[in-house]
């Protein structure tokens, strides 16, 4: 799907859980800028190990070798 | 609030409440010597419909002394009647079995002598012998006059007894011993042992007193018995009516005993919190200090900033109780010394908190790292758990746990539940990410899916004849979400794999590690720090990045470029050789200089590090010195505080040792340019787990459930699936959590927060009746 696609798709997934998180539960300043890092931290962690696989694969130096009986 | 020892230097007896903690720990005392009772009783403290009667502690005290009195009392009374009618029952048993001896004994005396009568009818006057023998025989005063003991000695003593009395009577005795089938309680003891009864004949004094003392020895307790029948059936009446009534008066013994531990059981619960109440009370109590006037005590204490309101609420409120005439006075002082740290958490972030917390607790006002730790301790224990099908499992096991969290939260569970329940909400973010990272190395217990479109790769030919020697090739764009199903199982899926996960590694590292340098920006603006921040924070950005920052930036070039460039080459030659050629190495233009530009940064920010900090912190002790200060406002406080004198304690060396300062900086600075390397080098551990995780998933799967699957046997494949299970959840599932929690907890507190974390303040912890309770316990 591209890795830019892909990253704004991250990139939208974590504003959309920042807003409603912010919507449902709002809890004061302090508790919603808590909210807001948890949920910047977790997008940001799953979008690197995502990227980082996906560039990986991208332009490959070695390709699979299948096993003898496969 | 926290309450500040006043009286620290004077010793605990010298306390003013010392008296009082002697009396509560009297009364706690009596309450557990009432509690033993009552178990031992199996009575158990109801709570009876609490009548919240306020008890006075004196009162108390008196009633607590006059029950125990009284416990005591009707305690060895019941021993005394219960021994008593032990030795009654014992008698009985004796006299019965003796008696049978005696009665079957008189029977064959009696045969045996109208035998010797008839004997001596048929014989007539022929030898006067005999007739002599008979006069002997006949003549009671000429009988030589044989005494007998009876009672019971324990069976297993049995044989031991009956050996020594031969001995010690030279064979002159005669014992006769019967068994009784049912243990007795012996009096002495109070157990049930087997017992004999038996009846030893002697005659002559000595032989009395040997046997006596023998019979003491061995524990055989003796009772009288008379030969005449007719007493005997009148004793064993007697006896038979003693054990009776003793019987009744110790039923009723008991029941008095049980109604007095019932009554105390009720009020047992109240009695405890109370006089646990009172101790605490009185051991804050002697924390505060008596004023010069003896009339009143001062206290001090830390409570937090938002809580000032409720205190003084609270202070008026026990005013009115306690009906006093003077309020009490609440005034915040200043101080130099440094508060405790009070993180406000919940159910959820508590955990984190502890997990934080057990490393060192935070310096007042320093920047939180439990906040990230939340997201970023589950997240990398997931980067080395990675399976989707362990993922769920795990979150299964945690959800259990959270749905019945008020139940077992009451509970009283073992002490590796008890840790488990407390981290439940910990190991379900661990399972989430699990999941996820699962999902993207593509592994439900080692088994690799497509579930997010076709495969990047495919044979060269329809034929696929050289699959096995050439390999696939890529026809399609790469696989959208996570590594490429095709290479589970292949030759060069550990190559591709390895390669992959360390670079990971040191991509997350990199990450993690600069986060925590930019938070130690965030510590020096908040304390206003700057020398920290231009001559610590700036140069230790440069030196990691300028290294392993460029580390990372040459690794997603190299991805996103496809080069075969040798990245271990281009590191260790940019050190060795930087003016060298790059040659096939080269992965983006310029990078030649570049490189060199990174080297003589890296170079430059050591001593950047080291010297200025030092000189700098010197000087500024200097200008404090001599007065001509006016930039930190902080200094002119001080001065205004030493001289009111109010604080007593030193606020820190007036002395600059600047050889100490400068080892310190010295020390510091080896540490981060050292540890640049080493703890980039430890995230490999992320690589390394994750690597030993996929290895043993794999193994288990192959090797135990695809070879019971392979022998077509319904009886091996039951065996084999069970073998799976346990060795699934044993190593997988348990030790491999504990192994990647591990690692990840140290992942955190040395390469990520020795970046940024100071630790050495001190917790709060208020005074609090909810807490006693759990202290106890």
């Amino acid at each position: 799907m591209g890795f830019l696609v892909t990253t704004l798709i991250f990139f939208l997934a974590g504003v959309v859980a920042s807003l409603s998180v912010r919507l449902c539960c709002n809890g004061g300043p302090s508790i919603n800028l808590l909210r807001f890092t948890l949920v910047v931290t977790a997008t940001v962690c799953c979008w690197m190990m995502w990227a980082i696989v996906y560039l990986a694969q991208l332009k490959p130096l070695i390709v699979p070798i299948l096993s003898e009986g496969e | 609030m926290l309450p500040i020892k006043l009286n620290a230097d004077k010793s605990p007896f010298q306390r003013t409440y010392a008296n009082q903690i002697k009396r509560c720990g009297e009364m706690a005392r009596k309450l557990r010597f009432f509690g033993e009772q009552m178990t031992k009783a199996d009575i158990s403290p109801s709570a009876m419909p609490v009548t919240r009667t306020h008890i006075d502690l004196d009162d108390l005290e008196v009633k607590l002394g006059e029950l125990e009195a009284e416990l005591i009392e009707v305690n060895s009374n019941g021993e005394k009647l219960q021994r008593t009618f032990n030795e009654l029952l014992e008698y009985k048993l004796v006299l019965q079995k003796a008696g049978e001896f005696f009665y079957s004994a008189q029977g064959h005396a009696t045969a045996q002598q109208r035998e010797i009568e008839a004997h001596q009818v048929g014989d007539g006057s022929l030898d006067s012998p005999l007739l002599l023998e008979q006069e002997m025989l006949a003549d009671p005063s000429k009988q030589v006059k044989l005494g007998f003991v009876s009672g019971l000695v324990p069976k297993e003593k049995a044989m031991a007894f009956e050996r020594i009395l031969f001995r010690a009577t030279r064979g002159n005795m005669f014992l006769k011993q019967v068994a009784i089938d049912d243990p007795v309680t012996d009096p002495v003891s109070g157990e049930k042992v087997g017992k004999n009864v038996f009846v030893v004949f002697y005659s002559g004094e000595r032989a009395k007193t040997k046997i006596l003392k023998i019979c003491e020895a061995f524990g055989a307790n003796r009772y009288p018995f008379t030969e005449d029948v007719g007493k005997q059936m009148q004793m064993i009446d007697e006896v038979s009516w003693k054990i009776s009534e003793l019987k009744t008066t110790i039923d009723v013994g008991l029941i008095h005993r049980d109604s007095i531990l019932k009554n105390i059981g009720y009020q047992f619960e109240q009695w405890n919190h109370l006089v646990r109440r009172e101790k605490s009370i009185y051991h804050t109590l002697n924390m505060l200090s008596l004023d010069v006037t003896k009339k009143c005590l001062v206290a001090e204490g830390w409570s937090p900033v938002f809580a000032t309101s409720q205190v003084q609420d609270a202070l008026q409120r026990a005013t009115y109780d306690s009906n006093s005439q003077v309020g009490s006075i609440f005034q915040v002082l200043h101080t130099n010394e440094s508060p405790p740290t009070y993180f406000q958490t919940n159910k959820f972030t508590s955990a984190f908190q502890e997990i934080v917390d057990a490393y060192g607790v935070a310096k007042y006002q320093e920047a939180n790292p439990g906040v990230y730790t939340i997201i970023t301790f589950p997240f990398l224990f997931a980067v080395m758990f990675g399976d989707w099908g362990h993922g769920i499992c795990l979150l299964l096991t945690t959800l259990y746990f959270i749905i019945r969290e008020k139940k077992l939260s009451s509970q009283k569970l073992g002490d590796i539940m008890e840790m488990t329940f407390g981290g439940r909400y910990v190991i379900m973010m661990m399972a989430i990410f699990s999941i996820y990272t699962g999902l993207i190395y593509n592994e439900f217990f080692s088994v690799p899916f497509e579930l997010f479109g076709k495969s990047a790769y495919a044979c060269r030919d329809s034929s696929c004849r050289d699959a096995t020697t050439e390999g696939l090739i890529k026809v399609r764009p790469a696989y959208p979400f996570g590594v490429d199903p095709k290479w589970h199982g292949t030759r060069s899926e550990l190559p591709f794999l390895n390669s992959l996960k360390m670079k990971m590694s040191i991509l997350l590292g990199v990450a993690q590690m600069n986060l925590g340098i930019v938070l130690s920006y965030f510590n020096a603006k908040f304390f206003r720090n700057n020398l920290n921040i231009w001559y610590q924070f700036v140069p230790q950005l440069i030196f990691l990045n300028s290294l392993f920052g460029y580390l990372s930036l040459l690794i997603i070039v190299k991805w996103c470029t496809g080069s075969k460039a040798d990245l271990y080459h281009v590191m260790i030659y940019m050190f060795l050789s930087p003016t060298d050629d790059l040659g096939e190495n080269q992965l983006f233009p310029g990078q030649k200089t570049l490189q060199l530009v990174l080297l003589l940064l890296a170079l430059i920010s050591v001593p950047w590090m080291l010297f200025p900090k030092p000189i700098l912190l010197k000087k500024q002790h200097q200008e404090r010195h001599q007065g001509q200060s006016y930039t930190m406002l902080q200094s002119t406080e001080e001065m205004l505080e030493l001289d009111h004198g109010h604080s007593s304690h030193g606020h820190g060396n007036e002395e600059f040792e600047f050889s100490e300062v400068f080892v310190h900086q010295l020390i510091h600075t080896i540490e981060f340019v050292l540890g640049a390397v080493s703890n980039t080098a430890s995230y490999l551990r992320l690589w390394a787990l994750s690597l030993a995780h996929s290895e043993l998933s794999s193994v288990f799967y192959e090797k135990v459930l695809l070879l019971a699957w392979g022998f077509n046997n319904i009886i091996i494949l039951i065996i084999g699936f069970i073998v799976f299970i346990f060795a699934t959840v044993g190593v997988l599932l348990v030790m491999e959590t504990l192994s990647a929690f591990l690692h990840a907890l140290r992942l955190h507190w040395v390469e990520f927060q020795n970046k940024f974390y100071e630790g050495d303040g001190y917790k709060f912890s208020p005074f609090s009746f909810a807490l006693l309770a759990e202290d106890e316990d």
